[in-house]
């Protein structure tokens, strides 16, 4: 949400900083099965969605993964119906439909995430097809993780957002990780050099947990991308800390070494920052407080809404 | 019915009264873009002085290149695109010269396009079609011949058409493109495209309902439920059965084969007792198993005779002519297969017409499509 009382930097650490906790929440909280939907936490990679949803407009639109806590509530989604959602509770977001994995908030823009790695690609280029044909001044964010980059679908939607020079930003969060699958026994090819391909001009950022370098790159981005109406592409360098799905730690089942995590833990601002983390903690945790409140009061959905939006 | 349905040559000079399905189809791409400035088509070649065998040709020149897009080989790509481009705003209307390349979509078809309205609750909608060709005869092989009605049929959130006849696509295109709020699949029959039929072409003239089925032919003995252009098939033999006066055929044409038409389907068999079902495609978990499900939980006590099902055979398509002569159900075996329901007996003694294949009768066209 917007802090009309702090400057830009402050905020973005402040939404960061909202995002972790959030999901630290939902580590204490899953054991009590009470969220019985998988979860890809964020967390390590929350500064790309806060960096990268405060360089756009409102109106602007964004297509996102299974992993995408983050950008939901990075791009305005609303925190209890959130939180309803993940419980499976009809006040969600969706009505219990589509648990973590589908969060949607059309009404900020926030359109979708899908289970299938790299499949709402395609719709942010259609969607920047659509504001193309309607004569309006959005641009479209794709966000996609290094993995998906290997599907074919990337390729045709590069391909097609290019030709048409339609104004979609492609923002790949690069944690490096396909599960448990590194980039270098999955990819022949450099992302960057991949785009250029194409004509699509490219960016890369080696700070993905820091919200201020993201938004830095993506503000450039997105103002290029709106101003010449056609794509480009950005490489946000980021550290998947937890496990691909649930809420472990996973550096010591051997396909990664803890070093590793350590570099982006001691550069981490929610880390670093104590102060300002110090000061906006406790009242985001009253938040959260009242969304698990809501979540837990709240209904489930009744058999009425078994076939309803169907077909 | 109100509406009459005859299989006609076609005619040169348009008359008002007989329309080809190519034209018809014209027409309602034509009325889709004249309609709805945000509709699009989208295609590999649909632009080109083809024009997806007529049915976009002129469109590119009336309505410009980007509304009338030909597009890269991506079918996957193109379906998501289509998806993302709805819950834009636009409404998209998706071409594939032959069904088979269909299944390279099928992600966005099934995973995505299928679900994106119930998956988040209702918060959005995807209006768009997609239509695919259903080639035969002339060679077209294993993967230029696949009829995939029931594949798509199977998934929630798909509405799944085969039109018949040059009515059905006029009754059904307009108004699912109006007013239907989520993904059309349409199976077109190559064959048909060259085919001529009666149509009421006044303005304001009844329409049937643009989903559930239609019954073109009532009669009391055996109830054949078709669909595409074995509805054609079943009509013929239907009239030849008439005119000797061996049999009285109901026919029913499925038409909408996501949402069939249950009551009209039940209702002409527990009248007749006897089902046949002629489908386009294989049998197995097809159309045929599916209308046997329908009877048998309302009440198999409707049925005075086994029902009796028609398809393509279990193999791929075989391209010798000899062979897709043998593969494809054909008017002597659709009739022969009426005769065994009407009279009880495998030796009916009824002569049986001309074993003239359908795509003699039908094809007018040499290739190479």
């Amino acid at each position: 949400m917007k802090r009309p009382d702090i400057d830009l930097a402050t905020q973005l650490l402040y939404e960061t900083l909202r995002i972790r906790l959030v999901e630290l929440r939902l580590i204490q909280l899953y054991p009590s099965d009470r969220i019985q939907s998988p979860v890809h936490l964020s967390i390590g990679q929350e500064a790309v969605a806060t960096g990268a949803c405060a360089a756009l407009r409102p109106g602007d639109l964004v297509f996102g993964s299974y992993r995408s806590h983050a950008f939901y509530l990075a791009k305005g989604g609303d925190l209890r119906q959130m939180m309803a959602e993940l419980y499976g509770k009809a006040t969600g977001c969706c009505g219990g439909k589509a648990g973590s994995m589908h969060l949607a908030a059309p009404d900020v823009g926030f359109m979708g995430s899908s289970a299938i790695v790299a499949s709402t690609i395609p719709h942010a280029v259609g969607a920047a097809l659509a504001a193309r044909r309607r004569h309006t001044d959005q641009i479209v964010l794709a966000v996609f993780g290094d993995g998906a980059t290997e599907e074919g679908v990337y390729h045709e939607s590069l391909n097609f957002a290019a030709l048409h020079q339609l104004p979609v930003l492609f923002l790949c969060e690069n944690n490096g990780l396909a599960v448990h699958s590194r980039i270098s026994v999955r990819q022949s090819y450099d992302l960057l050099e991949h785009a250029d391909a194409y004509g699509i001009p490219t960016r890369r950022c080696m700070r993905g947990n820091d919200p201020r370098a993201v938004h830095e790159t993506v503000s450039a981005a997105a103002v290029r991308v709106r101003a010449e109406r056609r794509p480009m592409l950005l490489v946000i360098d980021t550290y998947r800390q937890m496990e691909h799905v649930g809420i472990g730690e996973d550096h010591h089942v051997g396909y990664r070494a803890a070093a590793e995590a350590e570099p982006w833990r001691r550069s981490d601002p929610l880390v670093t920052e104590t102060e300002l983390v110090a000061r906006f903690t406790p009242e985001i945790l009253r938040e959260i407080d009242d969304a698990v409140a809501f979540a837990e009061e709240s209904p489930w959905p009744g058999a009425d809404a078994l076939l309803a939006d169907v077909a | 019915m109100g509406l009459a349905f005859k299989i006609e040559t076609p005619v040169e000079t348009r008359s008002a009264e007989v329309v080809s399905y190519r034209d018809a189809l014209l027409t309602t791409m034509r009325g889709a873009l004249e309609d709805d400035p945000n509709a699009i088509l989208l295609g590999q070649g649909v632009d080109d002085h083809k024009g997806i065998f007529g049915s976009t040709i002129g469109l590119a020149a009336a309505f410009g290149k980007d509304r009338v897009m030909d597009t890269p080989l991506a079918e996957e790509g193109l379906t998501g695109i289509a998806v993302g481009a709805a819950l834009g705003g636009l409404y998209p209307i998706q071409t594939h010269i032959r069904a088979d390349f269909a299944l390279l979509a099928m992600n966005q078809i099934v995973n995505l396009a299928a679900k994106y309205r119930y998956m988040f609750g209702g918060r959005f909608e995807v209006p768009m079609m997609i239509r695919m060709i259903v080639g035969r005869s002339w060679g077209q092989g294993a993967q230029h011949s696949q009829s995939l009605q029931s594949l798509f049929a199977h998934i929630p959130g798909l509405v799944v058409i085969m039109p018949a006849t040059s009515e059905s696509i006029l009754s059904s295109y307009p108004a699912l493109i109006r007013n239907h709020r989520g993904p059309v699949l349409s199976l077109e029959h190559r064959l048909l495209y060259d085919i001529g039929f009666r149509v009421d072409t006044t303005a304001g003239a009844a329409r049937t309902p643009p989903m559930g089925s239609r019954k073109l032919r009532s009669g009391k003995d055996v109830t054949v439920v078709a669909t595409s252009i074995m509805v054609l098939e079943a009509l013929r033999s239907a009239e030849y059965l008439a005119e000797i006066g061996a049999a009285d055929v109901e026919l029913i044409d499925l038409h909408c084969v996501s949402h069939p038409d249950t009551e009209l389907i039940l209702d002409s068999v527990a009248r007749t007792g006897r089902l046949l079902v002629a489908d386009t495609s294989w049998q197995a978990y097809g159309v045929g198993a599916e209308m046997c499900r329908l009877v048998c939980e309302r009440d198999p006590g409707l049925l005075k005779a086994p029902v009796r099902t028609l398809g393509m055979a279990p193999a791929p398509c075989p391209t010798a002519k000899s062979l897709e002569d043998l593969y494809y159900p054909n008017l002597r075996r659709l009739t022969d297969e009426v005769l065994r329901l009407a009279t009880g007996r495998d030796q009916h003694g009824v002569p049986l017409p001309d074993d003239a294949s359908a795509t003699d009768v039908y094809k007018r066209f040499k290739g190479p499509f």
